[in-house]
């Protein structure tokens, strides 16, 4: 097949001498990564006594809950894509499928339909663009980079069709119940976001299906060689990567009161998440936990940000520094241990 | 691997393998359909005032970007930062103009605000040796943040028309012999980058690179070396990229560069299909970026709104590359 590009993507030679082990370097990471984590936490604590508030933590919370979902859409699609971000497994057309999930739901609303009608259309959307992107990369054996971006593409468009592109205001019981606050003071968004990861951790890092899933990404041909039916747990990721993002749609639209433009910019967050959460698994791979533990981290870090008046405009570029930092270590690691 | 279909026994070559061959060729196919299909349809798609504009607008800022992303994606990597060459060094040349530096300098000035993006890329990939997704995908937020920071948030930077260094409005619309500026500029980038790739052994050590890095790296490649500059060249013609775009709108608007990104990467790939191993090349890089602007451009002038279009669009390059994978994967 596509011989020349497999090695796209990975680190220079020398860098790549040995899989990454559970030896004490990656301990190290790990304990740094989450002694910088405790320590920024600490810094907002003392800055803005309000930070560790109950309150302010239920805020953190809800504010995560859309780039938390769609973050464990493509956690588990990284999970059974393989390591290696360009041949590997990528959805790139989250985002956007979240955008047209959001349109769909709010203009079926719109038509007057009642709020079942409109959820099952939204969840077929989703299972729609995830269907196509299964059948992209796994039927028509197109890379997942390209095969997302054109559907990506193709999902944009949609959504411009749909929405004019402009905001299509929705409400209805649903979408204001999950902006309401549930038991403890929590809004429900956020009990959304605490219940999918619980589940997702459960089924992704705890069951047979799930360690799967990690068998396949790991070594492919190894997997069809224990009798891993392959095709079906890379199609299976994209499908759920598609139900998270019209889950994200429907957050989105009760959040927002609507569906709204633009719903792009979200992408490379949702690609950078699950890449930052690695530093949280032994193994230095994508894991569900990882992911619910950083997309926490951004948002307390936007949330502290916002509570001692430093420029938001500063989020991304630290951003991409945490990102580099956790990289460059672990490489520097996996150069050691040769 | 795929054996060559072009011996002498062809006639001993199952037909279904010679159709596959063909599929290779799916871009040119396409392209050719598309450009028929547009003549017949719109009479004012084939006039030359169209496919200037055509070429100006749509085809002269991207086939740039895009020519460096397929020499970083022919080493095997990817620049996910292009976006912010472009804007970096469109904010310094804007900037350099509007505080009435001389053109020369202020040109300059955005070469060498792209150029330390790449060099910051070229760091972070051959020397700390960090995955170059994930290395410019830093790059590109860091750059992010730098554009909020020095804009307020945002605030695009105009320019006042009438108070303009000499030769300024020149780069955007004066032409030599009645070819634009910009065509010129891609016009010479393409050749460029042509006899780089196919002429130097610059261009062989980036194809050796990608082919397989670790055997360039003992047969006596300075793997990093070249890899670095590599993305100093991508870096280089997103500012080239960049000054020509904010010297067209007269502006420089943050973050508009990254317009480009997906763009560039598709266009990439959809010229990848041309190659019977799928490699990238210059020639279907700028297939694939004419192909893009072609239906951009074509879909306008035959009355499909600007929403259908995206729709269209994505459609045409996902049927695109179903056609050309699926007569890879039968060839393999």
């Amino acid at each position: 097949m596509h011989t020349s590009l497999a090695d796209l993507g990975e680190p220079l030679p020398n860098a790549r001498r040995s899989r990454p082990t559970a030896g004490w370097p990656s301990l190290l990471i790990r304990a740094g990564s989450l002694f910088a984590f405790a320590s920024a936490m600490l810094y907002f604590v003392i800055v803005a006594p309000s930070f560790l508030s109950f309150g302010n933590i239920a805020n953190v919370l809800e504010q995560s809950a859309i780039l938390g979902v769609l973050s464990f859409g493509m956690t588990i699609v990284m999970i059974g894509g393989g390591s290696n971000i360009i041949t590997g497994g990528i959805d790139l057309s989250l985002a956007n499928n979240l955008g047209l999930c959001a349109a769909v739901y709010a203009s079926v609303l719109r038509n007057g339909q009642s709020d079942a009608t409109a959820l099952l259309l939204t969840l077929a959307t989703g299972l729609a663009v995830g269907f196509l992107n299964a059948f992209a990369v796994v039927g028509l054996g197109i890379l997942p980079l390209i095969a997302t971006l054109s559907v990506m593409n193709i999902c944009a468009g949609f959504e411009l069709v749909l929405t004019q592109n402009t905001v299509i205001p929705a409400s209805s019981p649903l979408l204001s119940s999950l902006t309401d606050s549930g038991p403890l003071g929590i809004s429900y968004l956020a009990w959304v976001l605490l219940a999918l990861a619980i589940v997702l951790v459960l089924g992704v890092e705890f069951t047979p299906v799930g360690l799967r899933l990690y068998a396949v990404g790991a070594h492919r041909e190894a997997a069809r060689a224990a009798g891993l039916y392959v095709k079906s747990y890379i199609a299976g990721s994209y499908l759920l990567s598609g139900i998270c993002g019209a889950a994200g749609a429907v957050l989105s639209a009760s959040l927002l009161n609507g569906s709204s433009t633009g719903s792009g910019a979200i992408l490379l967050s949702i690609v950078l998440t699950p890449l930052l959460g690695t530093v949280f698994s032994r193994r230095l791979v994508p894991t569900i936990t990882g992911t619910f533990l950083s997309v926490l981290f951004i948002g307390f870090l936007i949330n502290g940000f916002q509570l001692t008046n430093v420029s938001s405009y500063w989020v991304n570029g630290v951003e991409g520094v945490l990102i580099l930092l956790v990289v460059a270590a672990t490489s520097l690691v996996r150069r050691g241990e040769s | 691997m795929a054996a060559g279909t072009s011996s002498p026994e062809m006639d001993a070559v199952p037909v279904r393998v010679r159709l596959t061959a063909l599929l290779r060729y799916t871009i040119v196919f396409a392209f050719v359909a598309v450009f028929v299909f547009l003549s017949l349809q719109a009479p004012s798609f084939f006039t030359t005032s169209n496919l200037l504009n055509l070429l100006v607008n749509n085809f002269a800022l991207l086939a740039l970007v895009s020519l460096g992303m397929t020499l970083v994606i022919l080493t095997g990597g990817i620049d996910l930062s292009v976006g912010s060459a472009i804007d970096i060094g469109s904010l310094v040349f804007i900037s350099l103009v509007s505080s009435h530096h001389p053109l020369l300098v202020a040109v300059f000035g955005g070469l060498l605000g792209a150029l330390l993006v790449g060099g910051f890329n070229a760091f972070l990939i051959s020397v700390l040796r960090i995955t170059p997704f994930l290395a410019t995908l830093g790059t590109l937020f860091i750059g992010e943040s730098v554009q909020q920071l020095a804009t307020n948030g945002g605030q695009p930077i105009y320019l006042i028309t009438g108070n303009l260094p000499r030769g300024f409005t020149e780069i955007g619309r004066e032409s030599f012999w009645g070819v634009p500026v910009p065509l010129c500029v891609v016009a010479v980038g393409i050749a460029g980058f042509l006899l780089l790739a196919q002429r130097t052994r610059f261009g062989r050590e980036v194809g050796a690179i990608g082919a397989q890095s670790g055997v360039a790296w003992y047969s006596g490649i300075q793997v990093q070396r070249t890899t670095g500059l590599v993305y100093l060249l991508s870096a280089l013609v997103c500012g080239v990229a960049g000054i020509i775009l904010s010297s067209t709108v007269k502006a420089y608007v943050p973050l508009s560069g990254n317009a480009y990104l997906l763009d560039s990467i598709g266009a990439t790939f959809i010229g990848t299909t041309l190659h019977a191993e799928g490699r990238p090349s210059v020639i279907g890089t700028v297939l694939g970026v004419l192909l893009l602007s072609i239906v951009t451009n074509g879909l306008l002038l035959i009355g499909w709104n600007f929403y259908w279009q995206q729709v269209g669009t994505g459609v045409l390059i996902f049927l695109v590359l179903a056609v050309s994978f699926l007569g890879r994967r039968a060839r393999a």
